[in-house]
């Protein structure tokens, strides 16, 4: 009675290619859309090399790294694509296999799920999905486990491949306008502008979540089912459309001290991928709304990250004289999985980087090959500093747009990442059973 | 300070539009003119947001979205800027359950002397939204962090508009008149805000709606929260001025704000039940009723059995709520035992008394109005029942001028007298009787049908008892 995944031929050739390629054990990402009654894999993507081997190569497998890569592929997965579980080549044996698997999947969700700032859903499927591949035999053993059970066990999965999987998904996006307002603290510096920010971002969400969707234009009954997508290589897009209202309930403090404010203003793409077995209405406004939620929530962090780097390094010479500063957010680039399907991941591009350092991120993070021509820019248009609004501002002395400079080796930001949360990690670790 | 709405005709249809807005801005300086300018640029930002095309309206119970500044653009398909306000009606989902509600609605009351009469033959509920969505590709957004020891000034405005519309306005004509109402009405917060600042201590403003006497109709106040009435009552000279109402009824006084009939009372008590009576018809008779509104107290609420002896109790309870239903105090309710320590009070009766199940008559009425309430009352007293019949000019005379129910004592009861129908000219009379007997739930349908709420005539008083009748006056003040 065990989960059935279906899985893009591709990922066969894939693994296959991963098994030819070392000695010792590759571990990786399998990506995909689950649905209360089927589960898609299109892609997966193997735990990138760490810059410095702490590891020794090939020897064992390096938890926090596999699951540092999750939460960065995790920020590259548009709505309806996400991280369902991990895979592992090695000729160990099955059932300690099965117990590093299990550690990982346990570790991945975890991480990831920190990050979301939805409510998990009734409907959400809670299982993830660990793929053994014996390199000798070519032989996989595929188990899904619970994550949000802890004493959870592995129950047997099928694995199918198919051609063609998610050949004709369908995909709903929007263009939505952020307008985001909080005050900082009066005690702390700049460096508390994450935690009024998050928590900006949280009433955002809410506000996201519990609004209307529209599909194309109507307010559609949650259980329909979205028609397109029958036919095989009918690309069917929907536009969507989501009115928003701010809570009812009133804070009796109307006016608080402050020190000072943060807003986010300006417009991001947002899309889902919908798989084309029947899907409701409901479903596909759920991916959405996740997907509006997330891209916001990536660039705002992305951005902190940066922040607190070029803070670090400048070492604190730059004391904060300018009191209004402008930083822009990066810009969504996608970039199709297989060059003739219609799903595509994304990355962003800070204003100060070329497109070569997208494409070298799509290779390092997801193991695909991207030609400059191959990524979409159009969804967004290269970032500006509107200097009008600054100078409307009263208050400003003087402004600068700083644009952070972002470190072009993706190995040492993930390294600076992963020192952040090796703590975070290393907890998780400690609860596992 | 104020919207109405002048139109008048036979059948309306009522448009109530709802919705938070928020309102935020940083004050970084604590100079009242430069705080000013940052509420009243705040503000500009609110009116342009309100008449722009994300501007979006969704019936309430329905799936009809309209956006008003986008050339009256509106989902499901079939609803165009022709459509007819009142056909909107066929879109929203009734509950089933609200069968009395509905019943009540339909039911017409015949003109009367009370000023009051008024019957909404439709509402139709409307939410303000904004959309969110928009047309790209544009710039990702961008962060602004200004750091500077300041204030931080947070709300969120309840924006709450009327507008009456007759069957041939269209939706296109409606939305012209909400867009302008919530405009307006975002100015008079403005003024509200920018009045009551003192200091660093912001008033967040409230909009009611008050039901003034025919063509004047709804009509919106805007009034500053957590002011009590008591210091607002130049503001409501200005008013009373400005609408030429005359300084013998608190019109706009919160507690009289118009209650919606879709809104259920957080309380559970009803009100008004004598509304969906069908009035008798006398020969050149009128009926005279109570005017305003009040709660229905009967045996057995509050989880109180006083069940054989606390009928001039819950008279005096039915008493109490109009006076503060319509706002001339802001005391709640008394209880049985209250009643019973405001008689100890004024040394009419002695401690004892006070956990008792004695029975009071009108003089204790009166006696417990005056002490809790500073209400005075007059007596009458009829020395046999069947001299009630002639009571009917000074009976209509109260309803008339004092417009408060009338607790009425004798035999072994004590009644409610809401209204009288009376004939100038044949003497015909009948008594709109609530019954303060009844044990059962807050059902409208058996209070109405069983008669604990009704019509009666002269035979229902036993003709050889004598009564006494307690009936309050209303202070005269705004």
């Amino acid at each position: 009675m065990g989960r059935g995944y279906i899985v893009e031929d591709a990922v066969e050739g894939y693994l296959s290619k991963l098994c030819e390629q070392q000695p010792g054990p590759v571990t990786g990402l399998l990506i995909g859309q689950s649905s209360t009654q089927r589960d898609f894999v299109i892609m997966a993507t193997r735990t990138p090399q760490r810059e410095e081997s702490m590891a020794a190569a090939g020897s064992s497998v390096d938890k926090e790294w596999v699951t540092e890569h999750a939460r960065q592929v995790s920020r590259m997965l548009p709505g309806g694509l996400s991280v369902l579980g991990v895979f592992i080549i090695t000729d160990t044996d099955a059932k300690d296999t099965l117990t590093t698997l299990r550690q990982l999947v346990f570790a991945v969700e975890n991480l990831i799920s920190l990050e979301h700032l939805w409510v998990p859903a009734d409907d959400d499927v809670t299982d993830c999905v660990t793929l053994h591949v014996n390199p000798k035999t070519r032989k996989t053993i595929c188990r899904t486990f619970d994550v949000k059970d802890p004493k959870s066990m592995a129950k047997p999965a099928d694995w199918k491949y198919q051609s063609g999987v998610c050949s004709s998904w369908s995909m709903m996006s929007c263009c939505l306008n952020v307008d985001m307002l909080v005050p900082l603290p009066t005690r702390a510096g700049p460096e508390n502008m994450d935690t009024s920010l998050n928590e900006g971002l949280k009433v955002w969400a809410h506000h996201i979540q519990s609004g209307a969707c529209l599909i194309d234009g109507k307010k559609l009954p949650e259980d329909t089912e979205l028609t397109g997508g029958q036919k095989r290589n009918v690309r069917q897009t929907y536009t969507a459309q989501l009115l928003v209202t701010p809570d009812d309930l009133r804070s009796p403090d109307v006016v608080q001290q402050c020190g000072g404010s943060v807003s986010v203003r300006g417009v991001i793409h947002s899309r889902a991928y919908i798989h084309s077995n029947k899907p409701k209405a409901r479903l596909a406004e759920k991916l959405l709304k996740r997907d509006v939620v997330s891209t916001v929530a990536t660039r705002v962090q992305m951005l902190l990250e940066e922040l607190q780097v070029s803070e670090e390094e400048s070492n604190g010479s730059r004391k904060h004289k300018q009191q209004t500063e402008q930083f822009c957010l990066p810009r969504r680039i996608f970039c199709p999985v297989k060059v003739s399907g219609p799903v595509c991941v994304c990355d962003y591009q800070f204003s100060d980087e070329g497109q070569s350092e997208v494409t070298e991120r799509l290779k390092e993070m997801l193991d695909i090959d991207a030609a400059e021509e191959d990524l979409d820019t159009r969804q967004e248009t290269p970032s500006e500093i509107i200097k009008e609004d600054v100078a409307a501002e009263p208050t400003v002395e003087t402004h600068e747009a700083l644009e952070p400079k972002r470190n072009n080796y993706v190995g040492v930001a993930m390294a600076t990442a992963a020192a952040l949360l090796a703590t975070a990690a290393s907890m998780l670790y400690l609860n596992d059973v | 300070m104020v919207v109405s709405d002048s139109q008048c005709s036979d059948t309306w249809t009522i448009l109530r539009v709802r919705g938070p807005l928020e309102l935020k801005c940083q004050l970084d300086s604590t100079d009242v003119p430069l705080m000013h300018k940052v509420i009243s640029r705040t503000f500009g930002t609110l009116q342009s947001l309100v008449k722009s095309e994300a501007c979006v309206l969704t019936v309430c119970d329905s799936p009809v979205i309209i956006w008003p500044n986008r050339g009256v653009h509106a989902t499901p398909d079939e609803i165009t800027p022709n459509t007819l306000c009142e056909d909107l009606q066929q879109w929203i989902q009734t509950d089933e359950q609200e069968s009395t509600g509905k019943r009540s609605a339909r039911k017409k009351s015949k003109k009367s002397s009370s000023v009051f009469t008024f019957v909404i033959q439709s509402i139709i509920n409307l939410r303000l939204m904004m959309e969110a969505t928009t047309t790209g590709p544009l710039p990702p957004p961008i962060l602004t962090r200004t750091i500077k020891k300041s204030h931080f000034f947070s709300t969120t405005l309840p924006m709450d508009c009327v507008i009456r519309t007759n069957c041939n306005d269209t939706i296109k004509d409606a939305c012209e008149r909400l867009v302008e109402a919530l405009s307006h009405q975002l100015c008079e917060m403005e003024k509200v805000i920018l009045q009551h600042m003192k200091g660093m201590t912001l008033l967040v403003p409230e909009p009611l709606h008050f039901l003034l006497p025919e063509p004047k109709g709804l009509v919106t106040v805007v009034y500053p929260a957590g002011v009590p009435d008591s210091q607002l009552e130049t503001q409501r000279r200005d008013l009373h001025q400005r609408f030429e109402l005359l300084d013998d009824w608190p019109y706009f006084r919160r507690a009289n704000a118009y209650h919606f009939p879709n809104e259920p009372y957080r309380d559970g008590y009803l009100r008004n039940p004598h509304l969906v009576l069908t009035h008798p018809t006398l020969d050149n008779g009128k009926v005279y009723l109570v005017q305003g509104i009040y709660s229905y107290h009967h045996y057995m609420q509050d989880h109180m059995d006083d069940n054989g002896w606390g009928c001039a109790y819950r008279s005096l309870q039915t008493i109490c709520s109009w006076f503060e239903q319509q706002g001339y105090t802001e005391r709640h309710v008394p209880t049985h035992k209250e009643i019973q320590q405001a008689l100890v009070d004024v040394g009419d009766k002695q401690k004892s008394f006070v956990g008792s199940r004695q029975w009071i008559g009108s003089i204790e009425v009166q006696a417990v109005l005056n002490q809790l309430l500073e209400v005075t009352s007059k007596i009458m007293f009829v020395s046999q029942g069947s001299e009630l019949a002639s009571k009917g000019r000074e009976l209509a005379n109260h309803f008339l001028t004092e417009g408060t129910p009338v607790m009425i004592g004798g035999g072994v009861l004590a009644h409610t007298i809401l209204g009288v129908a009376w004939s100038e000219t044949t003497g015909q009379i009948r008594y709109l009787i609530l019954d303060p007997h009844y044990t059962g739930a807050e059902d409208l349908q058996v209070i109405t049908d069983k008669g604990w709420c009704g019509w009666k005539g002269p035979d229902f008083w036993d003709q050889t008892a004598y009564y006494n009748l307690c009936l309050p006056q209303r202070p005269k003040t705004i």
